[in-house]
């Protein structure tokens, strides 16, 4: 059944506002991995690989209520990822050039 | 009823016997409330409305944390070296990825906090992060200009 108004389904968009805050952030973690990916293909596909975590975490929103203890572990994978995606940014920073080109770890040309 | 908020639907006001923050429409006050069946809040649990208010605060942080890892990784990679001053990039770059780091560290507990004041009904926390935040980009922009100077000075 859908309801005459969505205030009251959802006050304030609240909720919806949430889920497009986490839509935003994953979408964040993408541009940073594709920024990366040019240089570094390899950190870069590991920074991509984390968008679709955080894009699910997001989508868990409607259950915040009924599961509170689960809440704070979504949010935990979101700083350890941040912080991930900071110390992998250092090492690039450091290194320079590790092995980051993917001809060197898959014999991609015969 | 210790403090109350407008919030355009209807009124969050704070219940001073249990320390949560119910709603109370005026149709409720009289009786007459035919909505309040869906939203039954558990007695220990704040308002979703502010419990969501902070994750978003949070996962806004988060950006910003995002952002700054990327701006220093920038500046390391895409700038040109400055002449004369073959450090300076890094030394320009990594105390953002750093302050990335740590504010994203930072955030969750404040996210913590907040969550804890809100569970209590206690006054919220005052936020660390903004002084953090302007107090390591103004002494970026100062490292900058030390930089510059030098690399001018070769």
């Amino acid at each position: 059944m859908i309801p005459e108004d969505m205030e009251q389904l959802d006050p304030g968009l609240a909720r919806e506002r949430t889920k497009l805050a986490w839509a935003r952030t994953s979408i964040a973690f993408a541009a940073v991995g594709a920024a990366i990916l040019k240089k570094e293909p390899v950190a870069g596909l590991i920074v991509l690989a984390m968008t679709p975590l955080l894009w699910g975490l997001g989508r868990f929103v409607e259950h915040t209520a009924e599961r509170p203890e689960l809440q704070s572990r979504r949010l935990i994978a979101v700083t350890v990822t941040v912080v991930t995606v900071s110390v992998l940014a250092m090492v690039i920073a450091f290194v320079g050039h590790p092995p980051t080109s993917l001809r060197d770890l898959l014999p991609l040309h015969g | 009823m210790v403090a109350s908020a407008l919030t355009g639907y209807g009124q969050l006001v704070r219940n001073a016997s249990q320390g949560v923050w119910v709603e109370e429409r005026p149709a409720a006050r009289d009786g007459h409330d035919d909505h309040d069946q869906g939203s039954s809040h558990a007695p220990t649990e704040p308002d979703a409305r502010f419990t969501l208010a902070n994750e978003r605060t949070f996962l806004a942080w988060n950006r910003t944390a995002l952002a700054l890892v990327v701006a220093g990784l920038g500046i390391v990679q895409l700038l040109p070296p400055f002449p004369g001053v073959p450090w300076g990039r890094h030394v320009l770059g990594l105390p953002l990825i750093a302050l990335g780091a740590a504010v994203s560290v930072i955030s969750y507990g404040e996210w913590r906090r907040t969550q804890a004041a809100l569970r209590r009904g206690a006054p919220l926390p005052r936020s660390l992060l903004p002084r953090v935040l302007a107090g390591t980009i103004a002494g970026i922009a100062a490292l900058s200009a030390a930089v510059l100077l030098v690399s001018a000075a070769r």
